[in-house]
């Protein structure tokens, strides 16, 4: 059993520190450029094309990096101040490499007007571009960057966390499938970090070599490579990535809810199971995203359909009853950080499901780039994530006795949601009237109902933003407020 | 035990003047054949190179670099070394002028010595990463050269190219495959 010494506690907290603020700051710009996306779509600003897309690659890399960043330390928080010591210099060393990429990536983009899209889909980077060329190749750049600085982090979580728990098969819970019950208990959040981990170690890989193949034609414009292989290598990698964000949420779930609840929260051979198909069917996922590329092979197809329910469906539903456990006539007080906690986990379950619906062949035929996309990612990562990482916050910021926020920060949690799920919803609208996802204004389509209809859509959308933005903003005092307390204690 | 060092120490001998052979046969007697086509320069002669730096490394056991700092610098050079003994210029000129292939075979051993004085002594993480962006560079470089359809190196043919690229690419899978089972099972030994 690793002892911890409040030194290496306090050692912590100022890491994690570093990186909520961080986030804190980053975040609700984010925002902002989501919402003058909203703004122009809905013809209430009028910025040209090469900004606007500008503003989306950044909208759109930015909130995957930043919150898969914020995912990572939080386990790294937990992790190292909970089962295994781990080593901070190197979680400084992630935070600095990831700042310097975000930096490569904000002046390409606000600068460069580099706008690719958050997936920068092969070749589009290269053909007809409307931006610099340097601009590309610093976004490549940034990007490996990045990627190794994740790498690098999860490497060193993953392997901590082995050393602690006798080896990778007892890491993923094969010790409980067997008769006797396991020497030692395995922590939900050891588990469901390596499920996490392990996958995006390879999916950083394989990003590592599509983006070295960037940079040579970047380098070298006459070369050009599949474009298929590409699309693989590029979702194998962003979507794992944004995959494993949202279930690191659900690791420090996991270990943060029975401290409301006061039940304990263990493995067990069912969870292990589930967890198990997810860590098998993760990296084939993302074959969803390539039903419509009609040369990819239909088995693939096929089997992207599988992944997609089986890496999904298991561990939601062994997580949604272990969350209903939990909760059920317990004598919890619904301060902020359980009515988060449960709010994210119904909104990667909303999102999950709009997800799966998409993700069958046949409907997706007809959804298919429209705003019903960014509807269903965006219900599961603000909806979700974002509120996993709002209530780790507060947690981190609260004290064993005073738990609760001031009624201001209440008030505004409560319209930050509202806002959220007004403005998600007016996404949903809008790909079922078959609104096209990625126009910078309708009008250009030609075709009077989606202009009509996507541009009323944006304008209400763009109002339920100013929304989630005044409630972020009322919250952040009280969240402020107990990060930044001095007299405080690390949380437990 | 003194027994056991002995042996140690000749068997270190053995690999060590075994390595001097057969940098010496590729590098003299068989330099000209390995020049001939661009997948024997790249994917034979120079690995080979590197293998024996590795193999040489291994064996001096005494000789480590162990401050992080030190290593990471080491290994971004031996990055960059492996760079640029691919690229279409100083293959051309390695081609051309033998002397200058011969820097490249001590280049390539030294750097293959220095990956393997630094690698064993660096945190788990970092003979993770490296080896993994080794193989996705060179998985990425082999694609590329496959993908050209103009003659990089003028020492060769455009066929030859594309077959390097080939071999390249089935070395970084091969690097990759290796990095994978040396993970799980280090993680697995814990
Ligand atoms: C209130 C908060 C947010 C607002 C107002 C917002 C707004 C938008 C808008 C307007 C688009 C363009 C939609 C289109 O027409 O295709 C977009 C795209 C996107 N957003 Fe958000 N978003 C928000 C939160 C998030 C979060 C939390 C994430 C987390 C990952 C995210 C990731 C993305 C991505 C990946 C894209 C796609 C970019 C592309 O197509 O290249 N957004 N967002």
């Amino acid at each position: 059993m690793t002892a911890f010494n409040p030194e290496d506690r306090g050692r912590h907290k100022k890491l994690i520190l570093t990186w909520s603020i961080t986030f804190l700051v980053l975040f609700p710009l984010l925002i902002v450029l989501g919402l003058l996306m909203r703004m122009n779509q809905g013809e209430v600003i009028k910025v040209d094309n090469a900004t606007f897309y500008s503003y989306m690659t950044l909208h759109g890399l930015g909130m995957a990096g930043v919150l898969f960043s914020m995912a990572w330390a939080a386990v790294f928080y937990l992790v190292g101040t909970r089962y295994v010591k781990l080593n901070i210099g190197l979680g400084y060393a992630v935070f600095l490499l990831v700042v310097i990429g975000s930096v490569g990536l904000a002046v390409a983009t606000l600068i460069g007007k580099f706008a690719a899209g958050w997936y920068m889909l092969y070749p589009l980077p290269f053909i007809g571009a409307t931006w610099k060329a340097w601009t590309t190749g610093l976004a490549i750049i940034s990007l490996i960057i990045m990627g190794v600085a994740w790498l690098i982090g999860c490497l060193h979580v993953v392997y901590a966390l082995s050393r602690e728990y006798g080896g990778f098969t007892n890491l993923i819970g094969w010790q409980y499938l067997g008769k006797k019950p396991p020497e030692k208990e395995l922590p939900p959040l050891a588990l469901i970090a390596t499920i996490s981990l392990v996958p995006g170690i390879l999916a950083f890989i394989a990003g590592a070599a599509m983006l070295v193949m960037y940079l040579l034609q970047h380098l070298e414009p006459s070369l050009s490579f599949d474009a298929l292989v590409q699309k693989n290598l590029m979702f194998f990698f962003g979507h794992t990535l944004v995959n494993i964000t949202m279930y690191c949420g659900v690791g420090w779930l996991y270990t943060l809810l029975p401290e409301f609840t006061g039940r304990e929260w263990k493995l067990n051979k069912l969870t292990v199971y589930a967890w198990n198909a997810t860590f098998f069917f993760i990296v084939f996922a993302y074959f969803h995203h390539l039903y419509m590329d009609f040369v990819q092979p239909t088995g693939l197809q096929i089997a992207g359909q599988l992944a997609s329910y089986f890496s999904a469906i298991p561990a939601t539903a062994v997580t949604m009853f272990g969350v209903i456990a939990q909760l059920y006539r317990s004598k919890v007080k619904w301060g902020v950080i359980p009515t988060a906690f449960l709010l994210g986990v119904a909104g990667w379950a909303i999102g999950g499901f709009a997800a799966v619906v998409d993700s069958t062949i046949s409907i997706n035929k007809v959804l298919h780039n429209t705003l019903w996309v960014p509807a269903h990612f965006h219900t599961y990562m603000l909806m979700g994530v974002v509120l996993l990482i709002l209530a780790f916050l507060y947690y981190l910021g609260s004290t064993e006795k005073n738990r609760d926020l001031s009624p201001k920060a209440g008030f505004g949690f409560w319209l930050f949601v509202a806002g959220a799920y007004g403005f998600l919803l007016m996404f949903y609208l809008g790909g079922m009237e078959s609104i096209p996802r990625r126009f910078s204004e309708y009008a250009s389509s030609g075709i009077a109902h989606t202009h009509d209809t996507g541009a009323l859509l944006a304008k209400v959308a763009a109002l339920f933003v100013a929304l989630v933005l005044i409630g972020l903003l009322m919250m952040y005092g009280a969240l402020f407020n107990g990060l930044l307390k001095k007299d405080q204690a690390p949380a437990k | 035990m003194r027994k056991g060092n002995q042996g140690d120490r000749r068997a270190a001998w053995i690999a060590a003047t075994g390595a001097v052979v057969l940098f010496a046969v590729l590098s003299f007697p068989c330099n000209y054949w390995l020049s001939l086509t661009m997948p024997r320069h790249q994917a034979i002669q120079l690995p080979a190179m590197l293998l024996i730096g590795l193999a040489l490394g291994r064996v001096a056991r005494k000789v480590n670099v162990k401050d992080l700092s030190w290593g990471l610098a080491l290994l971004l050079l031996a990055m960059g070394s492996l760079i640029f003994w691919m690229l279409p210029r100083s293959i051309d000129l390695a081609v051309i002028h033998p002397w200058f292939n011969r820097i490249m075979h001590v280049h390539m051993v030294a750097t293959g010595f220095a990956i393997a004085i630094t690698l064993r002594n660096m945190p788990f993480e970092l003979k993770i990463a490296f080896p993994g962006m080794l193989a996705g560079m060179l998985i990425a470089t082999g694609a590329s050269l496959r993908a050209f359809t103009i003659l990089l190196c003028s020492s060769f043919t455009i066929e030859q190219q594309h077959e390097t690229g080939m071999w390249l690419m089935l070395i970084g899978v091969a690097v990759f495959l290796g990095t994978a089972v040396f993970f799980i099972r280090r993680l697995g030994r814990e």
